[in-house]
């Protein structure tokens, strides 16, 4: 076989390659599988691997050694971001992404743009380390699946919902604002609160009603006080002054 | 696997699906996973006149899919107990069985 590929390998006199690849031991087809030969096979037979088995079969007992996994460098620099958002941001919404389209997000990213709030993409992972040792681990059963955050310095919780309405594939699950933890219901009510200015003025209007009451009252004319007065003790004792009533009446008789 | 079950999604014979959980609950996940495979572009785009709603609640309910089909039948799931995988088993079957000339597009 050598000999007839040498004949071919040199048709030119003097032309000599610099490589040459002579195959020994096989035919000209290799794409199937060459049967071994009977006596390596028996020899393979009676050598084959047989891996110890274990005492205890796999799974049955939680592992004794607890592998904790090194973070990555960029897991950590993602975690410290996270924590300036927590800190910087009063309003954390966590939305889920049942696979919007490119346009649609970003027509929403430049709705919500408009009122300062920002879309942040982080891993579950790093939300899940970064959560698990801190005071927000409530949200932790949030993040599984494709999550997405929208941060923003001032609540605007109204803004947030009307952008949402537009695109139903955002879902709102839950909402941190100012350090509290909000559902979706309760972004929803929070949205619809009147300012604080204005609770406030409620608040202090209906303290007081009362004394604002006496004070008209005693501005008035004094005639209208004791009038009042008058009718007061009359409807606070009218067993009292049911007795005194009847005697009279007999006297006068 | 997700990427088999994506594939399989044919809402044609769907009209509306209405997903409710508790994201504060942890017997959700499997809930949101059906979503997402149900509300994916290619399911959506499969029948566009099935509409996909999702509520969301707080109140310790358990999750629930309704499924409303084109000739009326309703497929209600409790998924509080129920993996992804079942629940998708279920719904196509039924899929199945109400249309099966419907072909899968790939």
């Amino acid at each position: 076989m050598a000999a007839t590929l040498c004949g071919r390998l040199f048709p030119k006199q003097g032309w000599l390659p610099l490589t040459q690849s002579v195959r020994h031991g096989s035919k000209a087809v290799t794409r199937h599988k060459k049967p071994m030969h009977i006596l390596k096979q028996k020899l393979m037979a009676v050598t084959q691997y047989i891996p110890p088995k274990p005492p205890i079969p796999r799974g049955a007992y939680p592992p004794k050694i607890i592998t904790v996994k090194e973070e990555t460098g960029l897991m950590l620099i993602l975690k410290k971001q996270v924590k300036t958002v927590f800190q910087d941001c009063k309003m954390i919404a966590v939305i889920q992404n049942n696979s919007i389209n490119s346009e649609d997000m970003l027509t929403l990213k430049r709705r919500l743009h408009k009122h300062g709030i920002t879309i942040k993409f982080i891993p579950n992972e790093v939300m899940r380390s970064f959560l698990q040792n801190g005071i927000y681990y409530n949200l932790l059963p949030l993040f599984i699946g494709h999550t997405v955050l929208m941060v923003s310095k001032e609540p605007k919780a109204k803004e947030l919902l009307l952008s949402l309405k537009g695109s139903p594939q955002m879902v709102l699950l839950g909402a941190c604002v100012e350090n509290t933890l909000l559902s979706a219901e309760g972004l929803l009510s929070y949205s619809r609160l009147p300012s604080v200015s204005v609770v406030q003025g409620e608040l202090v209007s209906g303290l007081t009603m009362l004394t604002s009451r006496t004070a008209a009252l005693l501005q008035r004319h004094p005639a209208h006080l004791s009038a009042l007065l008058q009718q007061y003790v009359r409807q606070q004792s009218p067993e009292a002054g049911g007795e005194q009533e009847a005697p009279k009446v007999e006297e006068t008789v | 696997m997700a990427a088999v079950k994506h594939s399989l999604v044919v809402l044609k014979t769907v009209k509306k699906i209405v997903v409710q959980f508790c994201p504060f609950e942890s017997n959700a996940k499997s809930t949101r996973e059906f979503l997402v495979m149900v509300g994916s572009e290619r399911a959506r785009s499969t029948n566009m006149n099935c509409v996909v709603t999702t509520l969301v609640k707080h109140n310790k309910s358990e999750p629930l899919v309704d499924i409303t089909y084109v000739d009326g039948d309703r497929l209600l799931m409790n998924s509080a107990k129920l993996t992804c995988s079942e629940m998708f088993k279920a719904f196509h079957s039924r899929c199945e069985a109400k249309d099966p000339h419907a072909k899968v597009k790939k």
